[in-house]
């Protein structure tokens, strides 16, 4: 499987070879990707990893290294930001705290030379629209998070533009606002039809609005799928560890039994599922998944084959639990289910329990 | 009372400053007042309530025509220390490295080591008819110029007072701009040039006014200048203070001209900092 989905014959963006270093330091070590209009595109990863100066070359405010990036058909290198249509959204917001929200908003009509009446009346028809048409004689200082938040979007979004650029535009609100905001930006993208690169730390805010998600670190792109593609197969360890809910496995190709691979580990000889899997042969290392959710648990004693793991400790989600464990040889596991389901079983911390699970449920990273 | 101790620490740290300026400034000033409305008879200042000075200095023409000039030259001062020191500001605040930042803040700080009179006696000697600039431009063909005891001196000499500290008053105000404001603007299609003025100069705008108001109190106060550059005739206010002391012991009349001096102080700072913090919007 390549790292890169199929390319999208209709891209209003296209990364080629593109690599960005500062001196010594690579931030961007090399993305090859396209942005399919009216697509939302999320770009993940933690700090460092280069995803804001992946979108800060989209938006022409740094000049790529090498390589080549393409807005809707034209190669922009070295085009300034203000001759590119490609606004952003700071994660600062970066609000004029000297205007008003309306001249806020009709600022970049005004840098266009726009008629003052034509621009009272899109500022309003856009400060309306994000629901804030009462503010739009206030001081930006006057107004709460979300309102600020709205205000950006609508300075933003005012000229129409085919694209639209996020830098962590919600890491400020609290959860309840955060969540909403992201019902507002969903929406938002999906009537306007334009598209949206929302570069963020937070896979929710990525899972829940993306249509596809790039995941970097260390200025390398790990991985690009849709939300599912990415939760159901990882493709290498770093992306299985970042998003934290796979228990993953090292051994050795042993042979195959029907359609499942039997793989060598620490822990003893497993079937496992090869129907994503690259080709290996036997003697290969190969590392594998198994969710949390899809982990199974058995009393200490009730004859099940399984990974002995001994309870650390219990962390409560909403109607589930999270049980992390140990195995002896210090290897961390751990073990998502239903309350009810967990009741039938003794959790105490040190007391041992057997993990184990179904072939078909686990998942071969194809990139290890 | 743990809730009542901060209140009182407040006080207790200002208390050195405020000590200090009731000694040396809140004192002397009522003193001032006080003495402005005395009497000189025979070379002797006698205590009195006489409305005499006031009426004296304040319809007399003479005075008018000071105030209108010191405070010409004091706004032409700020205005034209602004202008210069501006471009440089922004260079060294946002085109260099904090490293050389650092090394030319201290340079800018080197006109403070030497006394203004001295530097003042040493444009004297560059602006005059045989001076060195009359000079060099001699050698061109062209001059000499009489800069010497004009107008135009004197303001060479403001301008070289008030320059350190504005510039310094400035750079400090451009490194707090919100620098995701400018690229904002350069992102909503706001060129380099226009950028400064819509978005630079408005952020700064505290730090900017608060320098020319500087400027303004520097020059409008200043002695030196308008005697030495400017040939101190006609006189500024600060002029007119000495030379009615030197005519007859009139303390009391030179009295009202500084407090005039000093209203017309806090009513230019009051106005320049309501201005500069002056928030747009409902």
């Amino acid at each position: 499987m390549n790292i890169h989905t199929d390319m999208k014959s209709d891209a209003i963006v296209k990364l080629d070879g593109v690599v960005k270093k500062f001196g010594e330091f690579t931030a961007v070590e090399r993305a090859d990707f396209e942005i399919g209009r009216g697509e939302f595109l999320a770009i993940m990863g933690s700090s460092g990893c280069g995803k804001t100066t992946t979108l800060r070359m989209l938006a022409g405010l740094e000049d790529p290294t090498e390589g080549d990036i393409w807005l809707d058909g034209e190669r922009v290198n070295g085009k300034a930001t203000w001759d590119r249509d490609t606004p952003m959204v700071w994660q600062s917001l970066a609000l004029f705290p000297f205007l008003t929200v309306q001249e806020n908003v009709e600022f970049s009509l005004r840098m266009r030379g726009i008629s003052k009446s034509e621009r009272t009346e899109r500022a309003r028809k856009w400060l309306d629209k994000m629901q804030i048409l009462e503010f739009a004689d206030r001081n930006i200082s006057q107004l709460s998070g979300g309102q600020r938040q709205r205000v950006a979007l609508a300075r933003a979004l005012v000229t129409e533009p085919k694209i639209l650029l996020l830098d962590e535009p919600l890491s400020a609100l609290d959860a309840h606002l955060k969540v909403r905001m992201q019902a507002v930006l969903s929406n938002l993208q999906k009537d306007l039809g334009i598209t949206f690169v929302y570069v963020t730390h937070s896979m929710s805010e990525a899972f829940a609005m993306a249509d596809r998600v790039v995941i970097m670190s260390r200025g390398r792109i790990e991985q690009i799928g849709t939300p599912q593609e990415i939760y159901h197969a990882p493709r290498n360890r770093f992306v299985a560890e970042f998003l934290g809910s796979a228990n993953i496995f090292s051994g050795r190709l042993a042979g195959t039994s029907g359609d499942d691979w039997l793989i060598d580990t620490d822990h003893g000889r497993f079937a496992v599922s090869a129907l994503h899997a690259p080709a290996k042969s036997p003697g290969d290392a190969v590392t594998f998944i198994v969710s949390a959710e899809n982990m199974r648990i058995s009393p200490e004693g009730s004859g099940v084959p399984g990974i002995r793991a001994r309870v650390v400790g219990e962390e409560f989600v909403g109607a589930t639990a999270i049980v992390f464990l140990e195995t002896e040889s210090g290897e961390e596991l751990k073990v998502q289910k239903s309350h009810g389901e967990l009741a039938s079983v003794d959790l105490h911390p040190g007391s041992t329990l057997i993990l184990h699970w179904e072939s078909e449920t686990c998942h071969v990273l194809p990139g290890e | 009372m743990t809730i009542r101790r901060p209140r009182l620490f407040p006080l207790v740290l200002s208390l050195p400053l405020l000590l200090w300026q009731l000694a040396f400034f809140l004192f002397p000033l009522v003193f001032l007042v006080a003495i402005s409305f005395w009497t000189v008879r025979n070379f002797q200042m006698t205590p009195d309530l006489d409305f005499g000075n006031w009426e004296r200095i304040l319809t007399r023409n003479t005075f008018w025509d000071a105030y209108a000039r010191t405070a010409m030259l004091a706004t032409a001062s700020a205005v034209l220390t602004s202008l210069i020191a501006f471009p440089a500001a922004y260079a060294i605040s946002f085109k260099l490295s904090d490293r050389v930042k650092q090394w030319l803040i201290f340079v800018l700080i080197i006109p403070f080591f030497t006394s203004y009179l001295v530097r003042i006696y040493a444009l004297q000697v560059f602006l005059s008819d045989a001076g060195i600039i009359n000079a060099l431009l001699g050698m061109l063909g062209i001059g000499p110029f009489l800069m010497l005891n004009t107008t135009f001196g004197t303001l060479v000499g403001m301008v070289t007072l008030c320059l350190p500290l504005v510039i310094l008053l400035q750079i400090f105000s451009l490194n707090f701009v919100n620098r995701d404001l400018i690229e904002a603007a350069h992102n909503l299609r706001c060129g380099r040039l226009r950028t400064v003025f819509l978005v630079i100069v408005p952020s700064a705008r505290v730090g900017l006014v608060i320098a020319a108001l500087f400027a303004f109190i520097l020059s409008f106060g200043d002695f030196v200048s308008p005697l030495y550059l400017g040939g101190g005739n006609p006189p500024t206010l600060s002029i007119m203070i000495t030379d009615i002391t030197k005519s007859g012991q009139q303390w009391p009349r030179a009295a009202v001209v500084a407090l005039m001096m000093i209203g017309t102080l806090l009513t230019v700072a009051f106005a320049a900092i309501t201005f500069a913090y002056k928030e747009r919007g409902k």
